[in-house]
């Protein structure tokens, strides 16, 4: 079997790779095509035209653009993302450095948000039409509409300025404390690991205001496709058969939590991949400083490289996830081997 | 023995008052905590990157600086354009030709690093910027300056080619910048002559504070210089911190948890000057709110339409609705706080008769069709925006709103390129002289050109104003240099906002900077 799996993931590998090339190939040429020239702004203002097309050729700018990403391609294939713009640091080491503040957010965010949405949702399933169903299919609407942005400010709002309940927006820990030294990028893990209390309970204390919010908005459309996942399971002949035996519900109960497994882990799995986008707002409401937030900043900036380096991340993290889902779903799911 | 004892008893009981006392002061007595937009791209002040001139300013201190006076009304010190002191200099001398300044070096100013400053620091710094011809290549060149020499250790001279009234106000910079060059030295290398890597992500200066550590996206801290030669500022330690979202500023300034804020808009200004637990000091400023038509680009080479523009454009809508009232209506590219500002030659008070009427004049009779571009640079972009096309449309003037990227923004109106052809902008002249502002916006050299005009009349005026030691005629040649910008019609002049800074009640020491950056050493929460 291990041996089956490790081909089928290699092969779903493959198949990724030239999809993360087409992103990079797309994202290179409308970064080029519209995002400003950066000879413009690295050139001073006394600098002569021939000062600017030496910058430019020392960007490798003179080439053609087709040049231009296949130079790209062949230093990312050797780990060199290129510098950026506005940090003049290696693309490769910011995306290190933030790739893991943001995934603490995501994963607690997204887990607690399954924790929450996934019980929820099968319940809705099972009570149809009941009142429970219908106050769980109206929160995962609000859910669903209210934009994350507003959600991050009216969070702030009452939960800091209101209620003081949590500590200032201001990134992920407080200012007066000095951060741990760097195990795993997570200061409030990094803090246990060292017996830091007082920085792990300021980092924990920090994490909970973006992290609900994160679970909010993850755990609408979890609640939400789990509740159509195990309806239909709910309704499929096999459950209807194993109710006319005789089954008890609680065995009904397991069977229909482990036919819904498959589908709803994938559908995590993409709410883990789409809320990167979304964390971006989150991370720039919460001063967090993650891998979001400096894409962003270096979109409206006009950090080509930077640009690069964080569509090419969000690519690649979509291929592990993806990759990950697979190898559940298939150990999970023994039809699904067969097919193979 | 015993006396002993008993001494070591009292000073026991004198440490612990001591220690209690040092504890009932608030934690943060000595860290001023800034909520900043983003940290520092770099710190070299003559390769700006995104929030580095706000904290160089604090880092790289100039030969002179601008004198401080009260004002009755308020009782707060204000700057005052007219008056140039020495600051890291002791002294200067002046050559009859107004050619030749020779400045004497203030003793034991010394940088962090223990080094004093002297004339090879000064020396270093000004080729540096020569050769990295940016910023500080562009104020040399405004200022007429050609040489710098170290004459002894203590004394440097200065060589214009010219005499220039730009000169010394504009050795109140932070460009070129006055670096350790001791200290600098020991990164240099021979790709990189001037140790530019090191400086983009190091301080090296003889003021105030310098760089302790960057973690950028979250936060850079400055420590205070424990040599700096006016003695220890109130803050010993700044943290600089990254709040990109201005809702998120505004109430942490609201809930104290900071002590300065940037960027905020003026509804915010507006909210917090009613909030008994922040103080907010405004300032009449220099930033000028403007829409610029590139004159060399259809169809703003018609000069009919441009006038037609400005007509048709209602300046008091635009006070209320985007500037919540507090601005102060543009009349000329000088701000009216550098003295030699000239209002009396503007013409375009709203007309939308003679907007019609012009438009017709200029080929126009069934109207005409432009985009306006804006970014996100500056936070009233979006509005006026909006507010132009509402206000064009009254006139047949329609207006294609289009938003572009603050980088997009930025490039495209940088000199060699300038391809926009109508865009809203805001630039502030960060030496206060009318000559400087003239050169700066509108010559066709100028930095801050950003809309391309280029009139050789224009041009020949400011030089001349440039090198004018006569201080009636050069204030002739600039008010006549802004009456043909001004009947040019380039800029859709709008308002001054203004300089609005809020901070804690019992927070002093807050002086506007033609920079619009605080000053971390002038400040006290006592």
């Amino acid at each position: 079997m291990w041996g089956q799996l490790v081909r089928f993931l290699l092969r779903r590998l493959a198949v990724s790779l030239p999809l993360v090339v087409g992103v990079v190939f797309v994202t290179f040429m409308l970064v080029r095509i519209g995002g400003g020239d950066p000879v413009a702004l690295l050139a001073g203002p006394t600098a002569s035209a021939q000062e600017h097309a030496a910058i430019r050729k020392d960007l490798g700018l003179d080439k053609t653009l087709v040049t231009q990403f296949g130079i790209y391609m062949t230093k990312a294939a050797r780990g060199d993302l290129g510098q950026s713009w506005l940090s003049s640091k290696q693309v490769i080491d910011e995306i290190g450095k933030r790739a893991l503040v943001t995934l603490e957010l995501l994963l607690w965010g997204v887990a607690i948000g399954a924790l929450i949405g996934i019980p929820l949702g099968a319940r809705a399933a099972a009570r149809r039409g009941s009142f429970f169903d219908q106050v769980v299919r109206a929160v995962s609407l609000a859910g669903f509409s209210i934009p994350t942005y507003w959600l991050g400010l009216i969070a702030i709002l009452l939960f800091f300025y209101a209620l003081g309940w949590s500590p200032a927006p201001m990134g992920r820990l407080d200012a007066t404390l000095i951060t741990p030294p760097r195990i795993t990028g997570s200061y409030f893990l990094d803090a246990l690991l060292i017996g830091q209390w007082e920085v792990a309970r300021s980092a924990l204390s920090q994490l909970l205001l973006p992290v609900m919010t994160v679970a909010v908005v993850a755990c609408a459309p979890i609640m939400k496709h789990t509740r159509a996942i195990a309806a239909e399971i709910v309704d499929s002949e096999f459950i209807r058969f194993a109710r006319s035996t005789g089954l008890g519900e609680r065995r009904i109960r397991g069977m229909v939590l482990r036919n819904s497994l498959v589908p709803v882990l994938t559908f995590v799995g993409t709410e883990i991949v789409g809320l990167l986008g979304t964390s971006s707002l989150i991370e720039l409401i919460f001063s967090w400083g993650g891998i979001g937030q400096w894409g962003l900043q270096s979109i409206l900036n006009g950090d080509f490289a930077a640009i690069q380096g964080y569509v090419l991340f969000a690519a690649l993290l979509s291929v592990v996830v993806f990759i990950i889902i697979d190898a559940a779903n298939y150990l999970l799911e023994p039809r699904g081997r067969e097919r193979l | 023995m015993s006396q002993f004892f008993a001494l070591r008893k009292v000073c026991s009981v004198g440490a612990l008052c001591l220690s209690l006392a040092m504890s009932a002061l608030p934690a943060s007595a000595a860290t001023l905590v800034v909520a900043a937009t983003k940290t520092p791209g770099g710190f070299d002040g003559d390769a700006l990157k995104p929030n580095t001139q706000n904290v160089v300013v604090q880092v790289y201190e100039g030969l002179t600086k601008y004198g401080y006076k009260k004002d009755n009304k308020t009782g707060r010190m204000l700057l005052d354009p007219g008056t140039i002191l020495p600051h890291l200099a002791a002294k200067w001398t002046a050559s009859p030709d107004g050619k030749t300044y020779t400045f004497e070096l203030r003793k034991g100013v010394k940088s962090p690093f223990g080094n004093e400053l002297t004339s090879a620091d000064v020396v270093w710094g000004w080729e540096k910027s020569q050769a990295q011809k940016r910023t500080g290549a562009f104020i040399a060149k405004a200022a007429g300056v050609t040489k710098v020499e170290a004459v002894d250790r203590y004394n440097v001279s200065f060589t214009l080619d010219a005499a220039s009234s730009i000169f010394l106000p504009a050795l109140t910079l932070y460009t070129p910048s006055l670096y350790d060059s001791t200290e600098v030295k020991k990164y240099v290398t021979a790709e990189d002559p001037w140790a530019l890597k090191w400086i983009d992500q190091n301080t090296a200066g003889f003021g105030a504070y310098h760089l302790q550590t960057l973690k950028s996206g979250e936060e850079a801290v400055f420590i205070a210089n424990p040599n700096y030669f006016a003695g220890k500022p109130y803050y010993d330690r700044v943290v600089y911190k990254e709040v990109p979202n201005a809702g998120t500023r505004f109430t942490l300034m609201r809930t104290g948890q900071v002590q300065w804020v940037e960027e905020l808009n003026l509804k915010q200004i507006a909210e917090l000057k009613k909030d008994k637990r922040v103080k907010v000091e405004s300032d009449e400023g220099s930033g000028h709110a403007s829409v610029r038509m590139n004159p060399t680009l259809k169809p703003f080479d018609n000069p009919l339409l441009r006038q037609a523009i400005s007509y048709a454009t209602d300046y008091k809508a635009i006070n209320g609705a985007v500037f919540e009232g507090i601005g102060s209506q543009a009349r000329s590219i000088v701000p009216p706080i550098i003295p030699g500002a000239d209002v009396k030659t503007w013409q375009f008070n709203t007309n939308l008769v003679k907007a019609r009427q012009l438009l017709k004049e200029a080929g126009y009779a069934d109207g005409v069709d432009i985009t306006l571009e804006y970014a996100a640079i500056f936070w009233f972009e979006e509005q006026l925006a909006i507010q132009m096309k509402d206000q064009l449309a009254k006139a047949g003037i329609r207006v294609n709103l289009q938003k572009i990227t603050d980088a997009n923004m930025r490039s495209r109106t940088a000199p060699n390129k300038r391809d926009l052809p109508f865009f809203t902008f805001m630039d502030n002249p960060i030496v206060l002289d009318p000559v400087y502002a003239l050169y700066l916006n509108a010559h066709s050299e100028g930095a801050s050109n950003r809309n391309n005009y280029a009139n050789p009349e224009f041009d020949k005026l400011v030089d001349a104003a440039r090198i004018e030691q006569d201080p009636k005629k050069r204030l002739d040649l600039v008010n006549k240099a802004q009456t043909l910008h001004i009947n040019d019609a380039t800029w859709i002049m709008t308002m001054y906002p203004g300089s609005h800074e809020a901070m804690p009640p019992c927070m002093t020491g807050y002086v506007w900077q033609p920079d619009y950056h605080e000053r971390w050493r002038e400040l006290s929460c006592k």
